[in-house]
C-alpha cells in the first residue's frame, strides 16, 4: 500500500472542549498510527501526537478541527480521530 | 465466556508492567498531589503517579527519605521524576545515588518545566511508549510555546 495524505474536518460537540480528559484521549489515539498527523484549529496547527500542543489549540466546544495525515495509514487516522471527536462527551 | 475472561486477566498483568509511570517532587504537597490528579485526568487511569511533596511535618520543603521512599515504590516499567526546584532536584540525585544500579537504571530525572512536563510526560506514558520516549516528551516541554 503507498503512502497516502488525508484530510477532514470534523465539528466539536458543543459542550466539549479539547482539553483535558478529551485531548488526553485524542493524544492517545493518534500515538496508535503511524501517521504524521496535525490538527489544525482557530489559525494554529499542532502535531496531534503531542498533548501540549493539542491543548494549545485551545479548541472550545463546537470548534471546527481540520485534521490531516500522511502516511501509510493516514486514511485510518483521519477516520478514527475524527470519529473520535464527534462521539466526545 | 471462560476464555473470554482469561484473556482479560493476562491483559491487566501485562498492562501492570507495561506503562512508564512518574514520580512529582516539590517544595509544596499541595502542588505535588494537585498536578498528580490533573495528570490521571489528562493521561487516564494506566500510568501510576507517586508524589514526595513537601517537607517533613507537612512543612514546605523537601524531604529526602520521601523521595527515596517515592522512587523506591515505582515498578518494573520504571519513572521519569519531575521536580520542580533547586533542592527538590538535589534530593532525586541524592535518592537515586541510594538506589541499587538495577533500581536506578529504569529511573530517569527529566530536565523539564514541571506542570508543562508531567502532563507530556503522563499523556506519553499513557500511550504504552518506552522510558526513554516519556523523559523526552518531558524535555520537549521546554520547546513547547504557550502564546
Amino acid at each position: 500500500m503507498s503512502p497516502s495524505s488525508e484530510l477532514t474536518l470534523v465539528r466539536l460537540p458543543e459542550t466539549v472542549a479539547l482539553h483535558a480528559r478529551p485531548a488526553g484521549a485524542f493524544v492517545r489515539a493518534a500515538a496508535s498510527f503511524t501517521a504524521t498527523i496535525e490538527v489544525h484549529a482557530n489559525g494554529r496547527g499542532a502535531n496531534a501526537k503531542s498533548i501540549l500542543e493539542i491543548l494549545g489549540l485551545g479548541a472550545e466546544g463546537g470548534t471546527e478541527l481540520a485534521i490531516s495525515a500522511s502516511g501509510e495509514d493516514a486514511a485510518e487516522a483521519v477516520a478514527e480521530l475524527a470519529s473520535l471527536v464527534a462521539g466526545l462527551s | 465466556m471462560a476464555f473470554d475472561i482469561v484473556e482479560c486477566q493476562v491483559v491487566a498483568s501485562v498492562n501492570e508492567d507495561r506503562f512508564v509511570g512518574l514520580v512529582i517532587v516539590s517544595h509544596s504537597a499541595a502542588i505535588a498531589d494537585g498536578l498528580a490528579e490533573l495528570v490521571a485526568q489528562v493521561a487516564g487511569p494506566d500510568v501510576a503517579i507517586v508524589t514526595a511533596g513537601g517537607g517533613p511535618g507537612g512543612t514546605l520543603g523537601t524531604d529526602g527519605g520521601r523521595v527515596l521512599e517515592a522512587l523506591r515504590a515505582t515498578d518494573g516499567a520504571g519513572a521519569v521524576v519531575l521536580a520542580d526546584l533547586g533542592s527538590s532536584l538535589l534530593s532525586v540525585r541524592a535518592a537515586l545515588a541510594e538506589l541499587t544500579p538495577h533500581q536506578a537504571e529504569r529511573i530517569v530525572l527529566a530536565d523539564a518545566p514541571l506542570v508543562e512536563g508531567a502532563i507530556a510526560a503522563g499523556v506519553t506514558a499513557s500511550t504504552g511508549a518506552s522510558l526513554a520516549d516519556v523523559a523526552a516528551a518531558a524535555e520537549e516541554a521546554r520547546r513547547v510555546t504557550k502564546l
